[in-house]
């Protein structure tokens, strides 16, 4: 799951390309055509679709750290199962689009050690803890939902390589959505406990869910370079509308209160207020909803969330106890694996 | 609660050295015995048997499928991408090596493998295989020599897909899913809600 069309940042214009070669890929682009490898491509494209395509690729495999510590304490052996293939699922996205990273010019080890030494970025909503079991189901049920909605865009974008992935994933994304849902309408159905936990994790979850489309677009956003040349299809304000106006409705149906909460450092709600915003306005068909706090959103990018070092490190301790594997691998040096 | 989330790491300084990268290889599926190997994605991996288990354990389960094909990237040659299908050729000849011929029908889509073709050369097997399976109809041509490829076909496997696997697929939940929300709406707002899953999530 990834909320990769989001970490497209202002790209530079394209001085010193060829002109007339620009203006037969910006008109390839306008028709339609998919862009393959081999092709010519300005090189703001080439670093651009890099760019998103590694935070997506990072964040597949960040993302598999919350759910992985839940596979153990999984409530029955079908969740287990389940949680355990989505785990690996989630792993097996980041493999392919390292691999779509690649072929656009760097290595993939010099992706994974750039993402642990923090160089580069995964999607924010991987750095909020999951305390429960309830959070899992949120996780799966909204920003698999998110994420879904996100990638079906992406694949109507203009890189080859990243649409066949898109179309792959998204495939495989369809299966985490539907057991998330599954969740929630099981602990929804349960018992008082199980639904106030449900409610708990939903508090948690909601806020994160709008901001995981990223921040309100910038005027013109569609005629920048992002848009134009199709890296990503709809800005992210469209998104977190159709976003809201398919799961508020649903949350509510279930029995769930759609909340603005305030959250302590470590991403506990302190307290909650009913979102009064949160009804469908019948002219548009559009459903209102509070602003997430914007302010958190950027705290938590440049890397003060209340997840965020413990992920990174998480994530460093396995990269290096899997080195002594990585060299057998590649150069047969075969040494003593190190004490976890 | 395990542990193991509580602990709190620690590093200071770089990472160890890195090892590069490992080979990549290309991972197709076979739907049914018999038929055409479609292009499922990627994997990093040192050998072929690696490769095979991986291709086996992640696509070859993501699926219903029969059967893995794997390649290593650089074992593979494709056609030059023009914006327009490939026209029929007339390069006959059926002298050199066996190849493994894929097709793409149009940018952005997948490769399908199409058949074989004899060629000496990776140039010679493009240009048949584009006189054999292109018909104007594909924007590109990709070819493997046939002893570059490896499979894993369910036939040749002790235990691989023998168990219900329906927690791992979208339709495993549908009647559920669908029994469960029966308790909250009723069937007219299902039915939307139905309708905004496919178009909004499959």
């Amino acid at each position: 799951m990834s909320g990769a069309a989001n970490p497209v940042q202002p790209m530079c214009p394209c001085e010193g390309e060829d002109p007339e070669k620009l203006a037969q890929f910006e008109q390839r682009i306008a028709e339609g055509v998919h862009i393959e490898p081999g092709d010519w491509m300005p090189e703001a494209y080439r670093q651009g679709m890099l760019r998103m395509a590694e935070h997506h690729a990072n964040s597949e495999i960040i993302g598999a750290l919350p759910e992985g510590e839940w596979i153990t304490r999984a409530p029955s052996l079908r969740r287990k199962l389940a949680l355990t293939a989505k785990v690996q699922d989630e792993v097996g996205h980041g493999q392919m689009l390292y691999r779509v990273s690649q072929e656009l010019g760097k290595s993939r080890d010099d992706m994974l050690r750039d993402l642990v030494m923090g160089k580069t970025k995964y999607h924010n909503c991987f750095n909020y803890p999951a305390p429960t079991w309830g959070d899992i189901a949120m996780i799966q049920w909204l920003i698999d939902g998110a994420a879904i909605m996100n990638q079906k865009t992406l694949a109507d974008g203009a890189y080859g390589p990243y649409v066949r992935t898109m179309n792959r994933i998204n495939m495989e994304e369809a299966f985490h959505f539907k057991s998330g849902e599954d969740m929630v309408l099981t602990l929804m159905s349960g018992t008082k406990l199980q639904k106030q936990m449900t409610q708990d994790a939903f508090d948690r979850w909601w806020a994160v869910s709008l901001m995981f489309f990223g921040p309100h677009d910038k005027p013109g956003a569609e005629t920048m370079p992002a848009m134009r040349w199709r890296m990503k299809i709809e800005k992210n304000d469209s998104l977190r509308q159709r976003f809201v106006n398919r799961f508020a409705p649903a949350a509510k149906d279930l029995g769930l209160i759609i909340n603005v909460c305030a959250k302590d450092e470590h991403g506990y709600v302190t307290s909650v207020r009913e979102d009064e915003q949160c009804v469908r306005d019948e002219a548009t068909g559009n459903w209102g909803f509070t602003d997430p706090d914007w302010d958190e959103f950027f705290r938590v990018i440049r890397g003060n969330g209340p997840c965020n070092a413990h992920r990174l490190n998480l994530r460093r301790f396995s990269h290096e106890q899997g080195d002594w594997v990585r060299r057998a691998g590649a150069h047969g040096t075969i040494t003593t694996p190190p004490a976890a | 609660m395990s542990k193991r989330r509580h602990i709190t790491y620690e590093f200071d300084g770089d990472l160890p050295e890195g090892t590069g990268d490992d080979a990549h290889w290309v991972v197709y599926t076979r739907k049914n015995a018999g038929g055409p190997a479609r292009w499922a994605g990627y994997l990093d991996a040192v050998d072929v048997d690696l490769a095979l288990q991986y291709s086996r354990e992640h696509y070859g389960l993501d699926e219903a499928c029969v059967g893995t094909l794997i390649h290593r990237h650089d074992a593979m040659t494709d056609s030059e991408y023009g914006l327009e299908p490939l026209s029929p050729a007339s390069a006959k000849g059926d002298d050199g090596e066996p190849w493994v011929v894929f097709v793409q029908k149009g940018r952005g889509n997948i490769h399908i493998e199409a058949g074989l073709v004899h060629a000496p050369n990776a140039r010679t097997a493009i240009a048949r295989g584009i006189a054999s399976f292109a018909g104007g109809k594909v924007t590109n041509v990709r070819v493997v020599l046939q002893a570059d490829c490896h499979e894993a076909m369910q036939e040749d496997l002790a235990i691989w897909r023998e168990h219900d696997l329906s927690y791992k697929y979208a339709r495993g939940y549908s009647k559920d899913v669908r029994a469960k929300w029966r308790t909250f709406r009723d069937e007219a707002d299902l039915e939307g809600y139905r309708a905004g899953d496919i178009k909004e999530h499959f």
